[in-house]
C-alpha cells in the first residue's frame, strides 16, 4: 500500500487544493459547512503521509507531470559540452524521502488540528468560504513544497505560501493594519525571493546538464564543479548559490535583516498565525537549508554567519519579547526567536557532527510546530472569549473561566521553555549541544565563536522561559479581570501599533471586520439559519440566552453583554485540537527525540544527508543540565515577578530605562528601516510619478493632439453617419483603384 | 480546357454587361433615398455580378460559376430577408422610407446634414392619385390599449 | 498591362462623361428653372447615346439568332437598369427591375446556364411581389414622398457609378486582356493552369492537386454542340460542392430565425392615427409616430 502511495505522493497536495475549491466554488450554498472540505482534504492527507511514513524505505521520486521541457540546440546535443546547449527540464517531480516525509505529517497533522479550531473560530465571518479556500490552498502550497523534487518546482511552491500567507495576513482586508501587514509581508517576502531566484539562474547556468533536480545538484561531484567555478570577488559559484539560497531562507524565516514581517502578521487571524506563521511556512527557510546542507557543509564561513544571524535574531527577538503586551506579538517574536535556534542549529553543522546538528534543528522545528501552534491556538482561544482584546495588561486571572485553554496553554509553555520532558526541551537540547560540539571541534576553523554562539543561545533559553512564564502569568493568573470599555489601559492600548490611528481599531478588535462593513450584513442574513447550530456546540452558550444577531458584533467593545462567548471558555471544536496539540507537545520529544532516535533515523534516510560527517555522538548530560537550569531560572524569575502582581517589573524598568524603553520600541528596528529604505523609495517613486504625470503622459497627450489640430476640422465633416456617403467614397476609391491600376500596373 | 464554341470574346461581352448592370446598381444604391429602391439597387449589382459568373462558367467549360451563382441567389434570398425585416423596423421607428434620416451615428457635435439639392416639384402622374384603400370587412373591434406582449397572462 | 489606343480611351470616356450627364438629369431632383420633363428628354437622350457607345465593344456572337437575342436582351437589361435608378415611384422601380432580372435569365439562357435562368426568375418573381407588398404598405399611403423626388447627392453618385464602369469596361476591353495565341499564357483562367504541363516543385504539385476538378465536363465540347443540361449542375452541386450546399441551406435558416427575430413587433406596430380614430382619447403613445 505504501509503495502506490509513494508513487503517487502528488495525491498529499492535491487533497487540500481540493477541498478548498469546494469550499469557495461552494460559496453560501454550503451554509456554513465550508470548512469540512478542507477538514476532510488535509485529514486525507494526514493519513496519507503517515501511511507512508510507516512503510516507507529509503528515497523515491516520482515524475507526474512534464511541466517545462526545452530540449537543448542541436549543435550542443552532448550534454557534457557544458553551458552552451542551454536546455531546460522542469518535470513536477514529487520525492518521498526522510526529511519530506516528516514535514509532510507535521504540516497536514498540525494544519488539520488548526482547520478543526478554525472552523470554530472564523464561525460568523462574512469570508468564511474564502477563509478555508486560501487554507486548502495554503496546505497544498506547503505540501508540494517538501514534497518537490527539484529547485524550480520548489520555487513555485515557495512563492505559493507567499502567496497565502499574503492572502491570509490581509483577510480582513477592510482593516488597514492588515492590508498594511499584508503588503509588508510580501514586498519584504519579495526581497528574500529575489535572491533565491538569483540563486536558481546561477544553479541553472553552472549546474551539469542544465538539471535543477535535488538528485543532480545535492551530490558532492556536482558540489565540486560548483566549488571550482570562480563567480565573482574572488568567490566560487558555490559560494553565491549558498548566500544568496540563505537569503531567500532569511525571509521566509523571518531572520534578521528580514524579520520585520513576522510581528506586524499576526493582524492575521489567530488559526493563521498559528498555522503559517509559527508551525509551518516560516520553517520553509529552515527546510532550503537543510535541503541544501550538504552545499552548505562546503562553505564553512557561510555556515558561521548562518550560525551568527541565527543567534542574533534569537537574541534580539527574546529581548523584544520581554516587554511586548500583545499576547500575540510575544508568541510572534518568540517565533522569531525559536527560529533563530534553528539557524543556529544548521549553522552549527560543521566537522563530523554535522549530520546531527541539521537533524537537531529539523527535530526543533518538527516540535516548534506543536507547542507554538499549541500556544497560538490557545492565546486564539483567549482572544475568542476576550471579544478580540488580546492586550495582556486588560485581562488577568482567566485560570478558573477557562480551565482548559489554561492547561493546554501551560503545557505548550513549558515546552517552549525547554524542560524536561516536554518536546522542547529534546531538540533544543540537541541544537545546544551541536553547538558546544562545534565549538569544541578541533576540525572548525573558528570554534570560539561557536562557544560564544552556544553560552548566548543558552542565555536566550533564559530569556524564552522568561517572557513565555511571564505571558502564562500575566494572563491566567492573578486578580481576575476581563476586557471592558472602562478599563483605563483600553484607550492607548494599542499605541504602540504603528499603524492603528485610533483606539477604535483596537475596539473593532484585532478579529473581527469593520462592523459596518456591508459583507458582515449580508453574511448574517444568510447565515442566521446555521448559527444557532453553533451556538448549540458551546457549553457556555447554551446556558446563557443566546442571540443570533448579535453575534457577528460581538467583538465589539460595546457589545460586550449580548456576547454569549465573552468571558466563558471557547467550545469544544476550539479545545479538542488544543489538547490534541498539547498531547503532541508532551509526547513527541520522548517518542522521536533522542530516547528512540526514531526521527534521526527517519531523517537519515535522506540521501544527500548521508554524505554529511556523521560522527558518533552521545547525550550531553551537561548541555541538558544546564539549559533546563535556564529554563528553570527564567520560570521562576517570571512566577516571582508576574504570578502575583508586584512592583517589581515597573522597579526593573525603571533601572534600565533606555533598555527596556528600546525593547518597547523593539529597537526602533521599524523606523530605521523606514528611514533607510522607505523614505528613499518613496522619493524615488514621487520622482517617477511625476516623470509618468508631466513627461509620459505629456508625450501621450502630443500624439493624440497634433491629428486634431491637422486634420480634426477637415476630416472629422466625413463621419456624417450617411451610409450613402461612406458608401460613396468606397465606390469612388474602387474606381480610382482600378484606373490607378490600369496605369500602372 | 476553355470551350472553343464560347471564345473570349463572347465571355467579355458577359462581362461588359454584367459591368454595367454593376455600376448602375452601385450608382441608383448611391444617388436614391428610398430604402426600398436603394435594396433593389444592391439587388440589381448581384444580378450583375451573377451574369459574369454564368459567363465565365461557360468560358471555363465547367459548373463551377453556375455553382458560385446559385450560391449568391441563396445570399441574395437572406439579404432579401433581412433587408426588408430591418426596413420595416426603420419604418415603424419614424414612419418613413428616408434613409437621410438616420444619421445618429456621426462625429460627436457635427450638424445634422440636410439635402439642399432640393426636390423637384410634384407633378401628379394622370391616373388615380393614390392606390385604393381595403376597405376592412366587420366592425373593427376595440384595441386595447396595451401591447399583445403585455396582456399575455 | 499595355495602355488602351486613342480610340478606346475616347470612346470610353465619352461612355463616362454622357452617362454621367444623362443620368444626371435622370435622376430626380430640382433642375434649377428647368422644367422636369425636359431635363427629363435630354438626358434619356444622352444616356441612350452612353449605352449604344457601349455596343461596339460587344462582339456578335454565333448565328443570327443569337446575335439577335444577345443584343435584344442586353439592350433591355440596360435599359431596365437606367429606368430602375431614375424611376419616381418605387413601384416602378420593382417593374424595370423585373425587367433587368428577366433579360438577364435571357442572357443566362444564351450562356446555357437554363436552370439559372429559370432559378433566378423563380425567385425573384418572388422576391419582386414582396417588394410590391412592402411598397404598397408602407409608401403608398401618403401619396409620391419627397425623398422618392430627390436624389442624394446626384452629381457626385452619378460620377461614382460611370467611373467604376468606365474602368471595368478598360479593365475588360483593355489589351493584355485577350490572349493572342502563342503567347506564354498569363493566369487569367484555371482551365488554363490546369492545362498547362505540371512543372517540377511542391507548388506545382499542389497547384494540380487543387485544380483537379471533377466538375469539369468530361471533354472539350465541340463545334456547336451545347454543354450538359442540368443533370451535370445537379451532379456537381451534391458532389464536389455538397458542403456548399448545406453551409448555404444554413445560411437560409439562420436568415429566416433572423428575419423573424427582427421583424417581430416590440411595440404597437399600429401607427397613431387608427387608435386615435377607433378610440377616441387614448393615450397611447408612439415614439417618432408623427408621419
Amino acid at each position: 500500500m505504501a509503495e502506490s502511495l509513494i508513487r503517487n505522493v502528488w495525491l498529499i497536495p492535491l487533497l487540500p487544493l481540493l477541498g478548498g475549491l469546494i469550499a469557495i466554488l461552494g460559496g453560501r450554498r454550503l451554509n456554513g459547512w465550508n470548512h469540512i472540505p478542507v477538514v476532510a482534504g488535509i485529514g486525507l492527507s494526514f493519513l496519507l503521509s503517515a501511511i507512508i511514513l510507516l512503510g516507507m524505505e529509503g528515497a523515491h521520486e516520482t515524475e507526474a507531470y512534464s511541466w517545462i521541457g526545452i530540449a537543448p540546440t542541436s549543435s550542443a546535443a552532448d550534454p557534457s559540452s557544458g553551458p552552451n546547449g542551454w536546455s531546460l527540464v522542469v518535470p513536477v517531480e514529487f520525492r518521498v524521502d526522510g526529511l519530506t516525509i516528516m514535514m509532510l505529517t507535521m504540516v497536514t497533522f498540525v494544519a488539520a488540528l488548526v482547520a478543526v479550531f478554525a472552523a470554530g473560530y472564523m464561525v460568523g465571518d462574512p469570508g468564511y468560504p474564502r477563509f478555508f479556500f486560501v487554507f486548502g490552498l495554503f496546505v497544498f502550497s506547503m505540501t508540494g513544497l517538501v514534497s518537490s523534487s527539484n529547485f524550480l518546482l520548489t520555487y513555485a511552491f515557495w512563492e505559493g505560501v507567499g502567496v497565502c500567507s499574503y492572502l491570509l495576513i490581509g483577510f480582513w482586508y477592510a482593516k488597514p493594519a492588515a492590508a498594511e501587514a499584508a503588503k509588508k509581508a510580501f514586498l519584504v517576502n519579495r526581497v528574500g525571493d529575489f535572491g533565491f531566484a538569483i540563486a536558481l539562474f546561477l544553479l541553472w547556468t553552472y549546474a551539469p546538464n542544465h538539471d535543477l533536480s535535488y538528485a543532480n545538484i545535492l551530490t558532492i561531484e556536482t558540489r565540486d564543479a560548483l566549488a571550482n567555478t570562480e563567480l565573482l570577488f574572488g568567490q566560487s559559484a558555490l559560494f553565491w548559490i549558498v548566500a544568496l539560497l540563505f537569503w531567500g531562507a532569511t525571509a521566509k524565516s523571518a531572520q534578521i535583516p528580514l524579520y520585520v514581517w513576522l510581528p506586524d502578521a499576526m493582524e492575521g487571524p489567530t488559526p493563521v498565525s498559528a498555522l503559517i506563521h509559527a508551525a509551518t511556512m516560516v520553517t520553509a527557510g529552515v527546510y532550503l537549508l537543510a535541503r541544501t546542507s550538504l552545499l552548505l557543509a562546503a562553505e564553512p564561513a557561510l555556515q558561521m554567519v548562518v550560525a551568527v544571524i541565527g543567534c542574533a535574531t534569537a537574541l534580539l527577538a527574546a529581548l523584544i519579547a520581554l516587554t511586548q503586551t500583545d499576547l500575540k506579538r510575544v508568541l510572534a517574536y518568540s517565533t522569531v526567536s525559536q527560529i533563530g535556534f534553528m539557524f543556529m542549529g544548521i549553522g552549527a553543522g560543521v566537522g563530523h557532527i554535522a549530520q546531527f546538528a541539521i537533524i537537531g534543528a529539523l527535530f526543533h522545528l518538527f516540535t516548534h510546530a506543536f507547542f507554538k501552534a499549541l500556544l497560538f491556538l490557545g492565546s486564539g482561544s483567549v482572544m475568542h472569549a476576550m471579544g478580540g482584546v488580546i492586550d495582556m495588561r486588560r485581562f488577568s486571572g482567566l485560570r478558573h473561566r477557562m480551565p482548559y485553554t489554561c492547561w493546554t496553554f501551560a503545557i505548550g509553555a513549558l515546552a517552549l521553555c525547554g524542560l524536561p520532558p516536554f518536546a522542547g526541551f529534546w531538540s533544543k537540547d540537541e541544537i545546544l549541544a551541536s553547538l558546544k560540539a562545534a565549538g569544541h571541534d578541533e576540525h572548525v576553523a573558528s570554534g570560539g565563536v561557536y562557544t560564544g554562539i552556544y553560552w548566548v543561545a543558552t542565555f536566550t533559553a533564559l530569556l524564552t522561559a522568561f517572557y513565555t512564564g511571564r505571558a502564562f502569568f500575566l494572563t491566567f493568573f492573578g486578580p481576575e479581570k476581563l476586557p471592558s470599555p472602562d478599563d483605563p489601559e483600553a484607550l492607548g492600548a494599542d499605541d504602540h501599533h504603528g499603524a492603528h490611528a485610533s483606539s477604535d481599531h483596537a475596539a473593532l478588535g484585532v478579529d473581527t471586520p469593520a462592523p459596518d462593513s456591508p459583507e458582515l450584513s449580508r453574511y448574517e442574513a444568510a447565515m442566521g439559519s446555521h448559527r444557532p447550530e453553533v451556538g448549540s456546540h458551546a457549553p457556555g452558550a447554551s446556558a446563557t440566552p443566546h442571540e443570533p444577531a448579535s453575534h457577528g458584533h460581538g467583538h465589539d467593545d460595546g457589545h460586550h453583554g449580548h456576547d454569549s462567548h465573552f468571558g466563558h471558555e471557547s467550545p469544544p471544536i476550539m479545545t479538542v485540537p488544543l489538547m490534541v496539540l498539547a498531547a503532541g507537545a508532551v509526547l513527541v520529544g520522548i517518542l522521536f527525540g533522542p530516547p528512540t532516535h526514531w526521527f534521526g533515523h527517519l531523517i537519515e534516510e535522506t540521501p544527500s544527508f548521508e554524505l554529511l560527517g556523521h560522527g558518533e555522538h552521545a547525550f550531553d548530560w551537561g548541555t541538558a543540565v544546564s539549559g533546563t537550569l535556564a529554563g528553570l531560572i527564567g520560570l521562576g524569575l517570571a512566577a516571582l515577578m508576574y504570578a502575583r502582581r508586584t512592583e517589581i517589573p515597573a522597579r526593573i524598568s525603571a533601572l534600565v530605562p533606555p533598555l527596556a524603553k528600546a525593547s518597547w520600541n523593539k529597537f526602533y528596528v521599524d523606523e530605521i528601516y523606514a528611514l533607510l529604505i522607505v523614505t528613499p523609495t518613496r522619493l524615488v517613486a514621487t520622482a517617477c510619478r511625476y516623470f509618468d504625470v508631466y513627461v509620459v503622459d505629456g508625450l501621450v497627450r502630443l500624439v493624440a493632439f497634433v491629428p486634431r489640430l491637422i486634420g480634426g476640422d477637415a476630416l472629422r465633416p466625413i463621419q456624417n453617419g450617411l451610409i450613402q456617403s461612406y458608401a460613396v467614397m468606397t465606390a469612388m476609391g474602387v474606381a480610382l483603384l482600378l484606373i490607378v491600376l490600369m496605369f500602372v500596373g | 480546357m476553355t470551350d472553343p464554341s464560347f471564345p473570349f470574346e463572347y465571355l467579355s461581352n458577359y462581362l461588359i454587361i454584367g459591368a454595367a448592370l454593376m455600376a448602375l446598381g452601385m450608382l441608383g444604391f448611391l444617388s436614391r433615398r428610398n430604402l426600398i429602391v436603394m435594396f433593389l439597387s444592391a439587388e440589381m449589382m448581384l444580378q450583375g455580378v451573377a451574369l459574369t459568373l454564368v459567363g465565365f462558367s461557360r468560358y471555363h467549360g465547367n459548373w463551377t460559376g453556375q455553382v458560385f451563382t446559385i450560391v449568391m441567389l441563396t445570399v441574395a434570398a437572406s439579404e432579401a430577408a433581412l433587408a426588408l425585416a430591418l426596413i420595416l423596423v426603420l419604418f415603424h421607428r419614424i414612419r418613413s422610407l428616408d434613409v437621410t434620416l438616420w444619421q445618429d451615428l456621426r462625429e460627436t457635435g457635427l450638424p445634422e446634414s440636410v439635402d439642399t439639392s432640393g426636390a423637384e416639384p410634384y407633378e401628379p402622374v394622370p391616373g388615380p392619385e393614390s392606390y385604393p384603400h381595403l376597405t376592412p370587412s366587420g366592425v373593427e373591434p376595440p384595441h386595447p390599449r396595451q401591447p399583445w406582449e403585455q396582456r399575455r397572462g | 498591362m499595355t495602355l488602351l489606343d486613342s480610340r478606346d480611351l475616347a470612346l470610353i470616356a465619352a461612355i463616362v462623361a454622357l452617362g454621367w450627364v444623362g443620368i444626371w438629369l435622370l435622376l430626380p431632383h430640382r433642375h434649377g428653372g428647368v422644367k422636369t420633363a425636359r431635363a427629363y428628354r435630354v438626358g434619356a437622350l444622352l444616356s441612350a447615346i452612353a449605352v449604344l457607345l457601349v455596343l461596339p465593344y460587344l462582339t456578335p456572337p454565333g448565328d443570327l439568332l443569337a446575335r439577335l437575342f444577345f443584343y435584344s436582351f442586353s439592350l433591355l437589361a440596360l435599359l431596365g437598369a437606367v429606368l430602375m435608378i431614375t424611376a419616381r415611384n418605387p413601384v416602378n422601380s420593382a417593374l424595370w427591375f423585373a425587367v433587368v432580372v428577366l433579360s438577364s435569365s435571357g442572357l443566362f439562357l444564351l450562356a446555357g446556364a437554363q436552370f439559372l435562368a429559370a432559378g433566378t426568375v423563380i425567385v425573384y418573381a418572388g422576391a419582386i411581389i414582396v417588394t410590391f407588398l412592402f411598397v404598397i404598405m408602407l409608401a403608398q399611403s401618403h401619396g409620391q414622398a419627397i425623398y422618392d423626388r430627390s436624389a442624394r447627392r446626384p452629381l457626385a453618385a452619378s460620377l461614382t457609378g460611370m467611373l467604376l464602369l468606365g474602368a471595368l469596361i478598360s479593365a475588360i476591353i483593355a489589351p493584355g486582356a485577350t490572349r493572342k495565341d502563342g503567347d506564354p499564357a498569363p493566369i487569367y483562367s484555371v482551365g488554363a493552369i490546369a492545362d498547362q504541363p505540371p512543372a517540377d516543385g511542391p507548388i506545382a504539385a499542389v497547384t494540380a492537386q487543387a485544380l483537379t476538378e471533377t466538375s469539369r465536363l468530361p471533354r472539350p465540347l465541340e463545334q456547336g454542340e451545347t454543354p450538359a443540361h442540368v443533370a451535370g449542375l445537379g451532379a456537381t452541386l451534391f458532389t464536389d460542392h455538397l458542403l456548399t450546399v448545406q453551409v448555404v441551406g444554413l445560411l437560409l435558416f439562420v436568415a429566416l430565425i433572423g428575419a423573424v427575430a427582427i421583424a417581430t413587433p416590440k411595440a404597437p406596430i399600429r401607427p397613431d392615427r387608427s387608435t386615435a380614430s377607433s378610440s377616441p382619447g387614448s393615450a397611447t403613445t408612439n415614439p417618432g409616430g408623427v408621419s
